[in-house]
């Protein structure tokens, strides 16, 4: 007993991380491996592992859901790049034009929408979008559009919706940067002579691109796997990547090469993050090089 | 050259400010407008009344639904918190920052694949799908979100303030509980809020992991949309909205914004 009370005492740091790491490993990273196997072992009645093969991955390639892997990081880009050129302005003028007492406002404002599930802001473009729907009715009314007009089932609505929906996330991490930055580099460089064009593109915008490259995953990666916008205002007209899991885990209960399709589709994010993330250590590493060629030169002077 | 800068601040950016937030609200407000429509039709005005918002009590499957999302969400919250912190207090004494980045992946991952994970280990090891299955994905989410904030909070703090209480001879499961709960309180709070709104807003977890018994608020208004547009639909939402609102508020009264905002 109290050899154990010892240790508990001792261990105790190690005891506390425990938990998340359990629930981690059991919970992630074994599923992860699960999936694996299922899509890389064929199925066998008796056993659950049968021998390898790549039978999957070669019916994903050949099939249309490679199709849909690529209709997915097409919305993603489309959506995530949309996001930007609506975010940035937004996020400059909040951060740097709005009253310190009115950004609380703004900002509540932006952060509602996000905090409801995405099912709500769905149902409120189809509330307005569908085909009895109030915006259809009004312009039908006001004789814009004809009889037969859809704003539903096309690719428009879809990313109205994504855009939507997705916007705040890239607000947040641009204004957050911007916020944050040393408003005295904008005096310093009018100081020096630049405009205001000048000073945005050579000291505001450099200084807000962590920010930006975080609003992009944070756009980027949800939206590739999105699947409620596009099942509801895209209806089944459009295969995306989401779609295809949730029809092969769901409907057909295809698991091997819905497996196969999760692990092809999910690569495109993690080269993604793997990509930027060594992108950004070379940069780290080559600014260490030129600030230790810089203190080499200064020792020699 | 000044007038045109001054042109483009003065005008073209609040112009343009407010479109955005139209945009993003045109629909809302039209929706929650709707949910107080006498009408039936869903579509034409019919005069103000609350019959919706008292309606949507009478609907089984409706209650039902919440309170399973009540429940998972509460469930979850509880034990992303309490997993979260013990790790961040952890990792300060048993130093490793490798394993800090592992929670990374759970916001980095798509959702749809947290989601087929957590169902494939169930069903892979026949566990039937429901509240357990839940709540298992909601905490992994609300890990991923809590545990960078709880930290971001406690490498602020001072450091000589645990070891003076190890050194006063507090036991480190006393240092825990009197000294860095109360000094995380703020963080646990806000961590807590981001954990509850994430699950209860959560659809593609709830779509693949309730099982055939159980159904969240999300995937049940996916239905009913599935199904059609229901003025009980635009009540229920309007209440998502409200309830969403306040606690918003109650987490920028906190003063942590910054901190989440940081992490986001």
């Amino acid at each position: 007993m109290k050899i154990i009370r010892r240790i508990v005492a001792e261990e105790f740091p190690f005891i506390l991380a425990c938990p998340a790491l359990v629930w981690q490993v059991f919970f992630l990273f074994l599923p992860v491996c699960v999936l694996l196997l299922y899509s890389f072992f064929e199925l066998i009645p008796g056993h659950w592992l049968g021998s390898f093969t790549l039978d999957y991955y070669r019916q994903i390639v050949h099939s249309r859901a490679l199709w849909a892997i690529l209709n997915s990081s097409i919305l993603a880009l489309i959506t995530s790049t949309i996001c930007f050129v609506l975010a940035y302005p937004l996020a400059y003028f909040l951060a740097i034009k709005v009253a310190k007492k009115l950004r609380m406002f703004f900002l509540f404002l932006l952060i509602l929408p996000s905090w409801t599930s995405i099912v709500v802001q769905v149902y409120a473009w189809f509330f307005l979008l569908d085909k009895k729907g109030y915006l259809t009715q009004f312009l039908y009314n006001a004789g814009f559009i004809s009889d037969n007009f859809h704003f539903l089932n096309s690719y428009g609505t879809i990313l109205i919706g994504m855009v939507s929906a997705y916007l705040p996330f890239m607000v947040f991490p641009i204004y957050a940067v911007l916020e944050r930055m040393d408003k005295r580099f904008l005096e310093a460089s009018a100081d020096l002579g630049a405009n205001g064009r000048e000073t945005f593109r050579r000291v505001v915008f450099p200084l807000s691109l962590p920010g930006v490259y975080a609003g992009f995953l944070l756009v980027f990666i949800p939206s590739f796997g999105e699947f409620a916008i596009p099942s509801l205002l895209g209806g089944s007209k459009y295969a995306f990547w989401g779609s295809v899991i949730v029809d092969r885990f769901l409907r057909s209960r295809d698991w091997r090469s819905g497996a196969a399709l999760a692990i092809l589709g999910v690569s495109i994010p993690v080269m993604l993050v793997a990509s930027s993330f060594i992108v950004k250590k070379i940069i780290e590493i080559k600014k260490r090089r030129e600030k230790k060629r810089l203190t080499a030169v200064k020792d020699q002077w | 050259m000044v007038g045109d800068k001054k042109y483009m601040s003065m005008i073209v950016q609040p112009i343009f400010v407010s479109v955005v937030y139209l945009f993003l609200y045109l629909p809302i407000i039209v929706m929650v407008l709707f949910s107080f429509n006498k009408s039936a039709n869903p579509m034409k005005w019919g005069g103000f009344s609350l019959q919706w918002y008292t309606q949507m009590w009478n609907i089984p499957e409706m209650v039902a639904a919440l309170k399973t999302s009540l429940i998972v969400a509460a469930a979850s919250t509880l034990l992303s918190l309490i997993i979260g912190v013990c790790f961040v207090v952890a990792h300060k004494w048993w130093k490793s920052e490798v394993l800090f980045s592992f929670f990374y992946v759970n916001i980095l991952l798509p959702d749809i694949v947290l989601a087929i994970g957590v169902l494939s280990i169930f069903t892979f090891s026949h566990i039937p799908l429901g509240y357990g299955s839940l709540i298992v994905g909601h905490t992994l989410i609300g890990l991923g979100f809590v545990i960078p904030i709880i930290r971001a909070r406690f490498v602020e703090l001072d450091p000589y303030l645990t070891e003076a209480s190890l050194d006063l001879g507090a036991t480190y499961f006393q240092t825990f509980r009197r000294v860095l709960i109360p000094l995380l309180m703020p963080s646990l709070v806000a961590a807590g809020l981001l954990a509850f709104t994430l699950s209860l807003d959560d659809f593609l977890i709830a779509f693949f992991c309730a099982g055939p018994k159980v159904q969240t608020l999300s995937v049940y208004v996916y239905s009913m949309v599935k199904a059609g547009v229901d003025p009980t639909i635009n009540a229920i939402s309007a209440v998502l909205l409200g309830v969403s609102g306040i606690l918003i508020l109650v987490l920028l009264s906190l003063n942590v914004i910054d901190q989440v905002l940081s992490q986001e």
